[in-house]
């Protein structure tokens, strides 16, 4: 019975990790919207240059930050979670041992 | 000209001396690490090693109030003295007519900071550059230190997240030193809904800032500690026990995935880092506004003297 | 060995690395950027000095350029002026020496003149008294007889001085 609730968590800890990572999609379209919209200005006017590249890298990192919360919370439910899951499953079973 | 080599040998001494304070600290961070690294068993990803814990101390807590020394914190200060050791020698032997390489590096360095301050916040804010200079060269250098192999300090959250509080409380300082009333006013103008979401605003800039510094270094060594021990395994299987004992097929990529995470993506974030600093205070310290409230102050106590 | 978990929060840690942080801004404040701010001010000062040397040159060379062009004017005019009074002076001397030269040619006319009136007095005088003479003895050799000689001499005063009128008339 714990295996199993182990096995549970571990799985439910991994698919949420992965759909965690779906967030991944957003920052990916938001970033290559603003490039290709930076190659069209700089296609257009090439003088400005430096300065749409510096905004567009501005643009892209704050873009990025979705996709970097969900890499945390990724993170958290793959390397953190299961511990302390199963910390709190094998309390329980202590528990209701006694 | 006797004299110009005793003037210069002493110079030549402490420059010694300078690079070796500059080079020992990251030797000593290699030594503190081979010493110190636990045999690893597989896929290891793990935070910071703890070096020194306090008394009763719980080190598998994610969210924690106690007293621990990391190697973050040791490398971050290795990586302190290496810059102090780096500014001493670009500053050492200044002269009014540049002529060594390293006092064009040195002004170099300045001028491009002071151009990015005054282009980002103005003039006006120059003094913040020492700051902005040193975040940037803190961030650099720690995520450079993942190049020696050792643990970065910026990919741990607290260090960051250090930093981030720091600019936190900056932006605070501005907003206040810009205008207190205008503070409070703006704050609680629109009811204590908006004032509470103004506050949860505030306080989400130094968490973003965190998250995408360190989000971006850690992602990096886990995929570079995943891609060695795939390629680890990868030799095993290929090569049998030689490919256990030498890992052949390591070499090559992990550094070329290295040039990107470490040297392209750390610069760039601490880059962001510094912008975002300066933006986020240029912002919270308007300065034609305060210009303008200052200059109406002063004619106003230039009106109620000559009333007087 | 323990290891941190690879995302964790110690409050002690960012506390530590917030000091970090304004302990490296000082450093940088105070080992480097202070020095090259100081050293860039100096170099600053330096040319800002150069400069004004260069303009003090500059205003000085105009101005001696001035002064060199205002006195070689004044030598044009100082010129000018020595050279007519050489000029007036020459005229001057010309002048007295032509007014002289004429006086004197004046004189010696005058005195020529003069001489030429003494020596015709002279010579009419002579002549008047061998006429005087010449008639006396005329009248004694035609009269015969001896006449009154100052008598004789009126007479022939008189006739001489007709004689003259008539000559002043005649001229």
């Amino acid at each position: 019975m714990t295996d199993i609730a182990l096995a549970i968590i571990l799985g439910c800890c991994a698919l949420g990790a992965g759909i965690a990572m779906i967030a991944g999609i957003g920052p990916a379209l938001g970033e290559g919207n603003a490039v290709a919209k930076s190659c069209e200005a700089i296609g257009r006017q090439p003088e400005s240059k430096s300065e749409v590249t510096s905004t567009m890298i501005m643009g892209c990192a704050i873009a990025e930050t979705t996709g970097l919360y969900a890499l945390v919370i990724a993170i958290l439910l793959i390397f953190v979670a299961p511990g302390s899951f199963k910390n709190l499953l094998l309390e329980v079973v202590e528990k209701t041992a006694k | 000209m006797t004299e110009t080599k005793k003037t210069g040998k002493p110079s030549r001494v402490i420059d010694v001396l300078l690079i070796l304070m500059m080079v020992l600290p990251l030797l000593a961070a290699v030594v503190l690490k081979v010493l110190y690294t636990p045999e690893s068993k597989g896929v290891d990803i793990h935070g910071a090693l703890v070096y020194y814990a306090a008394e009763g101390a719980d080190i598998s807590q994610v969210i924690s109030g106690d007293l621990i020394i990391t190697e973050a914190q040791i490398n971050s200060w290795l990586v302190i003295i290496s810059i102090t050791g780096f500014c001493l020698f670009l500053t050492h032997g200044l002269e009014e007519h540049a002529h060594s390489a390293r006092q064009h590096l040195a002004e170099w360095l300045v001028e491009k900071a002071e151009s990015l301050v005054s282009g980002n916040m103005g003039d006006f804010h120059l003094y913040i550059t020492p700051f902005i200079m040193a975040m940037m060269g803190l961030s650099v250098f720690s995520s450079l230190m993942s190049l020696l192999g050792v643990f970065a300090p910026t990919s741990d959250l607290s260090v960051v997240f250090g930093w981030a509080v720091l600019v936190f409380f900056l932006i605070l300082i501005a907003k206040i030193c810009c205008g207190p009333k205008v503070f409070v006013k703006s704050m609680t103008a629109d009811g204590p809904v908006v004032a509470a979401l103004n506050f949860i605003g505030d306080f989400s800039t130094p968490v973003s800032m965190a998250f995408r510094h360190y989000g971006n270094v850690m992602s990096g060594a886990v995929i570079g500690v995943l891609v060695a021990s795939f390629l680890q395994w990868l030799s095993r299987t290929v090569f049998g026990g030689i490919g256990a004992a030498f890992p052949l097929l390591q070499i090559g990529l992990p550094g070329i995935l290295s040039i990107y995470f470490d040297v392209f993506s750390g610069g760039l974030q601490a880059f962001i880092f510094a912008m975002l600093t300066m933006l986020n205070l240029g912002g919270a310290f308007p300065l034609e506004d305060w210009l303008k409230r200052h200059d109406r102050r002063r004619k106003e106590k230039q009106a109620a003297q000559q009333t007087v | 060995m323990q290891s941190q978990q690879i995302i964790s929060v110690n409050l002690w840690q960012i506390v530590i690395s917030l000091c970090n942080l304004i302990i490296l801004f000082l450093i940088v404040r105070r080992f480097l950027y202070k020095p090259v701010k100081k050293v860039l001010a100096q170099r600053q000062a330096h040319v800002d000095g150069v400069y004004e040397e260069a303009d003090e040159a500059r205003r000085r060379a105009e101005a001696d350029q001035a002064a060199w062009a205002e006195r070689m004017t004044h030598a044009r005019e100082e010129a000018d002026a020595i050279i007519s009074r050489a000029a007036e002076n020459a005229r001057m001397n010309s002048d007295l020496m032509v007014s002289d030269a004429k006086n004197r040619a004046d004189g010696i006319v005058r005195q020529a003149e003069e001489e030429a009136l003494l020596t015709r007095q002279k010579a009419e005088e002579g002549i008047r008294r061998e006429l005087a003479g010449v008639s006396a003895e005329l009248a004694e050799k035609v009269l015969g007889r001896e006449i009154n000689e100052s008598d004789h001499r009126a007479l022939i005063d008189s006739f001489i001085d007709e004689l003259e009128d008539s000559r002043d008339a005649d001229q």
